[in-house]
């Protein structure tokens, strides 16, 4: 179980950085470094950045999920925790916000994408010091924030509280510093052509400084203020973390399955017609605000649109999948990555019916919007960085997870968690808007009818809690773990690990179902 | 439901144009050439190899005929523990 | 031109034409709003009110906003007697529209709600005055003494009903005061010339629903 995984490039014995871990995983193998094959240096390249990276995504996993809740138990015990100031609902639910989608999704997403811009360039890492640098930096920044918003300290905005003078130097200098490094890497590339993923990963780190700049400008106020808040927190979802997490689909999937993506042609379509329509839906959290008419209807128009990328997009990556659904049994990246495919296009089409009128007058303001964002950032975003996960630790660590039983409990606890949160608050949302539809009703009946939702939010939460305790128990133990008594010498037979053509290796044993 | 501001519909308009040409600009230069060659860049011969366990053998066969002999995967080659 | 660039610019190019579409056109062209003339400036403590309801996420469970009557039944559930304008948000910076209402509107709340009393109650108990409520207490923004420890110029928040506080005199701390304030402070109920036509302010386009 231990046993160095053959073809796989473990991260050093010193955990030691780019280029020099690949010259160690050469030597290993008694080759120069430029004989080594392009996906092992790509591996060696980027290991420890893409460890500490995961590293740090994991313990923000934890951190967001403890303040998620208590969030949400505070809304049905109104009364739980409330003498200090600093756990007060307002902060922490913001503390929650940011620890997860800064926090976790980001540096997994980043991680996986540090991870696999290399591998897609046919080249190594470039920078890899920079990038660490940047990673931890950006890190910094969002603690900075996070703990700002606990002292009371907010810039106001929804998604963009992180206070602009502390928090954002520190934000601006890491995001930039990893982003050199994966345009560098981008720019020493050996690859004949650039695919799909790469397109996102770059478009993601050329994207989100343009929609933080716009976020943070100092001078909007009023309704102009609202109109640059959502242009920035709606399109952080889909050019931030949904660019980096539909990229990583359409690696992993077709990567798994041995075969290429349904139809190319199909992506192209996807990217630009994304770019196109997803960067003007961001009104359509405005709907019946005091903003223009004309730019609440061009974001519903836009956000009707959607229908062309989500649909290009989903014909690819489900269709890659129909006829082998079975490799889901064998693959948990595949489990995972698969069914985030899936909550993406189902969570595109619930936006593009949600940015109705007709329907939006019934889901405004109500906790179906929550429940939205938890099929998004959840069932999506990070059901395909934990597939990501599965896939690429032991190719940077050189050694297999350890526990099978481990990654089941976790695929099925974290799935019964989701299911479980978004049902009840689906049902709260409606339940609280159909009331508050009803003038007659008073603002009570809305309330009370939402409250056995927030209950089962609660429970879904802490199932969700105890999924991400079993994945990082699992990830600690997986880091820790030596690689065996020879981590980077793999016996002589094993120096070619391009075929397994001898009998030592036709001999053992199949792959079983995990 | 259409917007009636001049600036929105002139700047769209404009934008669009501009993306179009744009697209025309690209195709006209053989960036959609060979878009199958594109998809296959992620695959390295090995990958086509593997014998996945969920293939049935007719697929198994198919590969094999394409790509040539079968070769087992690495342990958690599929992503997570076996 | 390398296809590297092309994607780059073309991305580039997109999100520009965004951020000018929706951002950059619509500020130059509300930047004609003028703020009505019976819509005071916060004052000092207002708008250091403001940033305690800023401070304390209260924007998470209350918008300031009311929709159009022909689209909805904000004005209907009695939170405003017109819906809200562009103009009437001049001074906000920066906005607190707000997107959850797990508690009420409360733009205008300081005609709904003038007692500054009640909102400091309110605020150290929610439950005192309203017992359904899922709103988080906020005994932080005032000081618990015991009774012989009031000073003159303490503003003593009185608890009523089972909830009082027994033995215990809650007095209310700056942060509060302001914040009541500023809650007071929140009406938008004086006629724009026509509702329609502060939305249509700069440009065409009628408000409300199809």
């Amino acid at each position: 179980m231990t046993a160095p995984v053959a073809g796989h490039a473990p991260a050093g014995e010193a955990g030691t950085l780019g280029r020099e871990n690949v010259r160690a995983v050469a030597a290993a193998r008694g080759l120069a470094p430029e004989d080594l094959e392009i996906r092992l240096r790509a591996d060696a390249s980027s290991a420890l950045v893409v460890l500490v990276l995961f590293s740090v995504a994991i313990a923000w996993l934890l951190i967001g999920s403890i303040f998620g809740d208590i969030a949400s138990l505070k809304l049905h015990w109104p009364d739980f925790l409330t003498r200090q100031g600093w756990l007060t609902f307002g902060r922490v639910r913001t503390a929650h916000l940011h620890a997860v989608n800064y926090g976790w999704a980001t540096a997994a997403l980043i991680g996986t994408s540090v991870w696999l811009l290399p591998r897609l360039m046919h080249n190594e890492l470039k920078a890899p010091l920079v990038a660490l640098a940047g990673g931890v930096l950006f890190t910094l920044g969002i603690a900075v924030g996070i703990i700002g918003v606990l002292a009371g300290y907010t810039d106001g905005m929804e998604w963009l509280e992180a206070n602009r003078y502390t928090a954002g130097p520190l934000l601006v200098v890491g995001g930039g510093l990893v982003g050199l490094s994966l345009f560098l890497t981008v720019a020493a590339r050996r690859a004949e052509h650039l695919y799909v993923s790469a397109w996102y990963i770059l478009g993601a780190f050329i994207w989100f400084p343009m929609l933080y700049v716009t976020g943070k400008w100092p001078t909007w106020t009023g309704v102009e203020s609202a109109a640059a808040n959502w242009f920035f927190a709606h399109n952080v979802l889909g050019f931030w973390l949904t660019a980096m997490s539909v990229g990583a689909a359409y690696y992993f999937i077709p990567k798994v399955l041995g075969r290429p993506i349904y139809s190319y042609q199909l992506s192209v379509v996807g990217f630009w017609s994304l770019a196109m329509f997803y960067s003007l839906n961001g009104m359509h959290h405005l709907v019946g605000g005091p903003l223009p008419t004309w730019m609440i209807t061009t974001s519903i128009v836009a956000s009707v649109f959607m229908f062309i990328p989500v649909v290009a997009t989903g014909i690819n990556l489900h269709m890659t999948v129909v006829g082998r659904f079975g490799a889901l049994r064998y693959s948990p990246t595949l489990r995972f990555v698969v069914l985030g495919a899936i909550a993406y296009t189902a969570v595109s089409l619930q936006g593009s019916f949600t940015a109705l009128r007709e329907v939006n007058r019934v889901t405004h303001f109500t906790h179906w919007t929550v429940a939205h964002s938890h099929v998004g950032g959840y069932a999506f975003v990070t059901f395909v960085a934990f597939g990501a996960m599965y896939y690429i630790v032991p190719r940077v660590v050189g050694h297999e997870w350890p526990s099978a039983r481990l990654v089941r409990w976790h695929f099925n606890t974290v799935l019964a968690g989701i299911a479980i949160y978004v049902i009840s608050l689906t049902w709260a949302g409606v339940a609280q808007g159909l009331a508050l539809l009803d003038a007659r009703l008073p603002f009570q009946v809305s309330v009370e009818r939402s409250v056995p939702g927030l209950y089962g939010r609660s429970l879904g939460g802490l199932i969700l809690t105890i999924g991400h305790v079993i994945f990082a128990w699992h990830f600690w133990r997986m880091i820790r773990m030596p690689t065996g008594a020879q981590p980077t010498r793999p016996p002589l037979h094993e120096a070619q690990p391009v075929l397994y053509t001898d009998e030592a290796e036709a001999a053992r044993p199949r792959q079983g179902a995990v | 439901m259409i917007p009636s501001s001049v600036p929105v519909i002139l700047a769209t308009a404009a934008l669009t144009l501009l993306a179009a040409v744009v697209l025309a600009w690209a195709y006209w230069r053989g960036f959609f050439d060979n878009l199958d060659a594109q998809s296959r860049v992620i695959f390295e011969p090995k990958d086509f190899q593997l014998e996945r366990p969920w293939e049935t053998p007719v697929e198994r066969l198919e590969r094999e005929m394409s790509h040539g002999k079968l070769v087992d995967p690495a342990p958690g080659e599929w992503g997570g523990a076996s | 031109m390398t296809r590297i660039s092309l994607i780059a610019l073309g991305a580039f190019a997109i999100m520009a034409g965004a951020i000018c579409i929706l951002v950059l056109v619509p500020q130059a062209l509300l930047s004609d709003v003028q703020p009505p003339p019976q819509l005071a400036p916060y004052t000092e403590r207002q708008l250091v009110g403001r940033r305690v309801y800023m401070a304390n996420g209260c924007v998470y469970c209350h918008s300031q906003q009311v929709r159009d009557p022909a689209f909805t039944t904000d004005v209907d559930r009695g939170w405003g007697s017109r819906a809200t304008v562009p103009a009437d948000y001049a001074y906000d910076r920066p906005h607190l529209l707000g997107t959850m209402r797990t508690g009420p509107d409360l733009i205008n709340v300081g005609q709904r709600l003038p007692d500054a009393d009640w909102h400091l109650i309110h605020l150290y108990d929610p439950r005192s005055v309203v017992d359904w409520s899922l709103m988080p207490a906020f005994p932080f923004l005032f000081e618990e003494k015991s009774p012989n420890e009031v000073r003159p110029g303490d503003r003593v928040v009185r608890i009523p009903g089972p909830r009082a506080r027994r033995g215990v005199a809650v007095v209310a701390k700056p942060e509060a005061i302001a914040l009541v304030d500023y809650l007071i402070s929140l009406k938008r109920q004086y006629p724009v010339a026509d509702t329609a036509a502060g939305m249509r302010t700069a440009f065409g386009g009628r408000n409300g629903a199809h």
